[in-house]
């Protein structure tokens, strides 16, 4: 029941960011059969522990389920573990399983499964095990019953397993088939067994007519076909060829949004584009400078015409984006977002650090009379990427900088960028960050932490100061909920201070469907879970669409 | 013929190998790693070392090579990055996907283009030939992408006539292959007018003419087998720009081809797939050009004999 469960507490919170934009109004009855057709993108292997991006996870979660759910409203839902408790030290988390439940391979869903895909997670190193910090090992108690050991206490743990990447697939078809077989054909325990599946064009998933969740799901089958051009796959929607597409352009928005029998949604996602700093050139060890660059850039500006005014949000804090865990508005009263755009305000603190025009060329030098130059990086994938970075070249030579604009293929980008600090070359570098788990604990230690520098985490500023990453270690350890958003709210009025990257808007996500189709979530980790999803017959026909 | 025969398959072979050599030192040479794109921007170093490591990508320059190209010789052109499938399984359907395009393609553009190509030539400067050379100079100057998208748009959107993306009925092929196929056939056109216009001029055909032989005989029987030989190079030529085209067409319409798998690895750095898939590529030209020679000693037995 937990999906009921989810359903319902989205529908009481209407008015909250936190709500799944597309979980469909509950006035009709859910009605079986039909096969659901989406578009989706499977760029890398279907096994969970290889594949942490959106489209894979939104692949794989129809067949492997995870031992804890997020509802919308973010509390912890029970899944394939029904209860949970946490020792006094707070170091053994252990989960009461649900019985019953077998894998699609007919093995029986245990403690010993369990314990078996987190010790081969952390042994064999699977992309995810960066959020099971501090767990140690997994021991299965008895046959329903399995506790996670921990190194130090650790708030992020409970939420983490939540992540789809972290569900449970069978150990017996892992020890037969390894990695590769699990990579085309995923067992696990979810309402949908894998039928079919060809690299690049589809995969077919079909009912699982054994599954623990007597009555679910509806749907007899889910057919996901690999479109990566967006026109297509929005031409295919209209056409009524698939019942749904994710990545609407905004500029696409206003027209599909007349057409009747589309419904089109947009939710503000978990990812915020940022611009890196590299904390270690000068002037940008300044905090003012860093500032004077944040204060300098439209955010709003860049909305409107990057995003057609509703691609993306102004952002309210560092960072976190509303939804994730302590998520608190930190804009100062009466601005629309954190650094509002303020080109005086950053004169003054570039003047403070020593910078002004000294010469009347329009260009700001320091005492020594050097020019104020520098290097901004910029990839040509990612929504917008480039466009943002364009403007923000023009923002900042507006202020009196020398701005060198660098466009990189994306690989070559992506290794750039993940070199140490001895190695790194660039002055700016604009990127995005997510935080997957909607639990602040990645960005916090991972992203921002001194000990999370490249190449060893994800922190490219080379950022360090000591009272964010206290604030971080405490909230990372806090079990109480209280103490821990206020660990988090006074880290991210911290950040602000310092402002180690400049803040930029949180891109939204926006999916369009075919009306027909009800019951399922687009959360705003970008996944689709389509597994309690049904299909009005009636509807469908009207449309015409006979699929 | 054999002798002819012979000699290019064992050409086939050098030409292969050298090519996976440079290929292979070619994706060295420019930056971007396979690993850390596999694990993911944000994964921590240790992550990204075990990969290497699972991948051998840690291993020396010389000794990634010479274990890729021993293998290459057994027949095994390694697992994808990506996907840890063999690069064998995923290359071959794609090709065949892709050969079914092309050679659909192909056939209508060669088919369209001898047509109207030798009606242009024949109503030369009439206005049949003056509404051909405008179809074809559209055709040449209207890039796949537009032609495709309005397809798309109008008999897949709005009239509903015809699916938009994948391979699975008859119905699918039509915009696929009429886009590629027109779009060769455009420029075809031009090049088999011009070689009939120089065929029609030769004096044998006056004196067909003058012995009273139908237009058509002559024109199709004789102008056309005479203009034949250049046109058959151009043909040759044509079906690599083809392929080319079909990686654009197999991305608008969403057909699982070779092109579109091509691109998508070099982007991933999808070393062994990238390579299995240029070789293929490649195979597969150095095939066509044989059927060209070939075909020239049909068309013209006097080359035989050299």
């Amino acid at each position: 029941m937990r999906y009921y469960a989810s359903v319902a507490a989205a529908a009481a919170l209407t008015a909250s960011a936190f709500i799944p934009a597309s979980v469909r109004a509950q006035d009709a009855k859910p009605q079986y059969g039909g096969e659901l057709v989406l578009t989706g993108q499977l760029d890398k292997t279907m096994f969970p522990g290889r594949n942490t991006d959106a489209g894979g996870m939104d692949v794989y979660l129809n067949a492997c389920e995870n031992l804890v759910t997020m509802a919308a409203d973010r509390t912890m839902k029970p899944a394939l573990a029904k209860s949970w408790s946490l020792s006094d030290d707070q170091k053994t988390i252990t989960f009461q399983l649900n019985e019953g439940i077998q894998f699609h391979d007919g093995t029986p869903f245990n403690a010993e499964a369990v314990a078996f895909v987190f010790n081969e997670a952390l042994a064999k190193k699977f992309l995810y095990v960066s959020l099971l910090e501090g767990l140690e090992k997994v021991v299965a108690d008895s046959e329903h019953q399995v506790s996670f050991k921990l190194s130090k206490p650790s708030a992020a743990l409970i939420p983490n397993l939540a992540y789809r990447t972290m569900c449970i697939f069978s150990p017996t078809a892992y020890k037969a088939v390894g990695e590769e077989g699990l990579g085309s054909k995923i067992i696990g325990t979810g309402p949908f067994v894998v039928d079919s599946y060809v690299k690049g064009e589809h995969v077919r998933f079909k009912r699982n007519e054994n599954y623990w969740q007597k009555g679910k799901p509806y749907l007899d089958s889910i057919r996901i076909l690999f479109v990566p051009d967006v026109t297509t796959r929005l031409a295919m929607l209209e056409s009524g060829d698939v019942d749904r597409a994710a990545g609407v352009p905004d500029f696409d928005i206003p027209r599909l949004s007349s057409e009747e029998n589309l419904k089109v949604s947009t939710i503000p996602s978990l990812q915020q584009n940022y611009v890196v700093i590299n904390n270690l050139k000068k002037p940008f060890d300044d905090p003012r400078v860093r500032q004077a660059l944040n204060y300098a850039v439209d955010k709003a500006g860049i909305v409107k015409s990057v995003f057609a005014g509703t691609g993306a949000t102004l952002s309210q804090a560092p960072t976190l984006t509303p939804g994730v865990f302590g998520f608190a508005d930190m804009r100062e009263p009466g601005k629309n977002t954190i650094f509002a755009y303020d080109v005086e305000k950053a004169k003054d603190l570039l003047k403070q650090a020593g910078y002004e025009d000294r010469n009347g060329d329009k260009v700001l030098e320091n005492a020594q009379g050097e020019p104020l130059s520098l290097k901004l990086w910029t990839r040509k994938t990612g929504k917008g990427e480039y466009q943002i970075a364009q403007l923000i070249q023009a923002f900042l030579e507006k202020i009196g900088m020398k701005v060198e604009l660098t466009v990189l293929e994306s690989a070559t980008f992506s290794a750039s960028l993940s070199l140490g600090p001895q190695d790194a070359k660039y002055d700016l570098a604009l990127l995005a960050w997510t935080v997957p788990t909607a639990d602040p604990d990645e960005p916090m230690m991972y992203m921002t932490h001194t000990k999370a520098w490249k190449p060893a985490g994800a922190n490219r500023m080379f950022f360090s100061h000591p009272e964010t990453d206290r604030l971080a270690e405490l909230a990372h350890a806090e079990p109480d909920q209280k103490k821990r958003a206020e660990y988090v709210r006074l880290w991210m009025a911290e950040l602000l201070k310092q402002a180690p990257v400049i803040y930029l808007p949180t891109v939204n996500l926006t999916e369009a469907y075919r009306t027909y189709v009800h019951g399922a979530q687009y959360m705003p980790a970008g996944t689709y879970d389509a597994t309690m999803a049904w299909i009005d017959k009636a509807a469908k026909k009207e449309q015409g669409i006979s699929r | 013929m054999l002798k002819l025969i012979l000699n290019r398959l064992a050409f086939m072979v050098v030409a292969g190998l050298l090519l996976l050599t440079f290929l292979f030192f070619l994706f060295h040479a420019i930056p971007g790693d396979p690993a850390r794109l596999i694990a993911g921007d944000s994964a921590p170093e240790t992550l990204v070392e075990s990969i290497r490591q699972a991948y051998g990508l840690d291993q020396p320059l010389v000794t990634q090579y010479t274990t890729y190209m021993r293998r290459v010789l057994q027949g095994d052109f390694g697992l994808s990055n990506f996907s840890r499938q063999p690069v064998l399984q995923i290359v071959g359907p794609r090709l065949l996907n892709t050969a079914k395009l092309a050679g659909w393609s192909m056939l209508l553009a060669m088919s369209v283009s001898l047509l109207l190509g030798s009606l242009s030539a024949m109503y030369w400067d009439r206005p049949l030939d003056r509404g051909i050379t405008a179809f074809s100079l559209a055709g040449i100057c209207t890039p796949i992408f537009v032609t495709g998208i309005l397809g798309i748009y109008f008999f897949g959107v709005h009239l509903r006539w015809l699916p938009i993306g994948g391979m699975s009925t008859w119905k699918h092929y039509i915009m696929p292959v009429m886009t590629l196929g027109l779009a060769q056939a455009a420029g075809f056109t031009r090049m088999v007018r011009a070689c009939m216009i120089d065929a029609l001029g030769r004096d044998f055909i006056t004196t067909a003419r003058s012995k009273g032989v139908p237009e058509r005989t002559i024109v199709f029987k004789h102008g056309l087998r005479n203009a034949l030989l250049p046109i058959i190079t151009f043909f040759g030529l044509g079906l690599g720009h083809t392929l080319g085209g079909a990686a654009v067409a197999e991305s608008i319409f969403n057909w699982p081809g070779l092109g579109r798998l091509m691109v998508d690895s070099i982007l991933t750095r999808d070393l062994p797939l990238t390579q299995g898939c240029i070789f293929f590529f490649a195979m597969v030209f150095i095939l066509v050009n044989l059927m060209v020679d070939l075909l020239y000693r049909w068309a013209d037995p006097r080359l035989a004999n050299d």
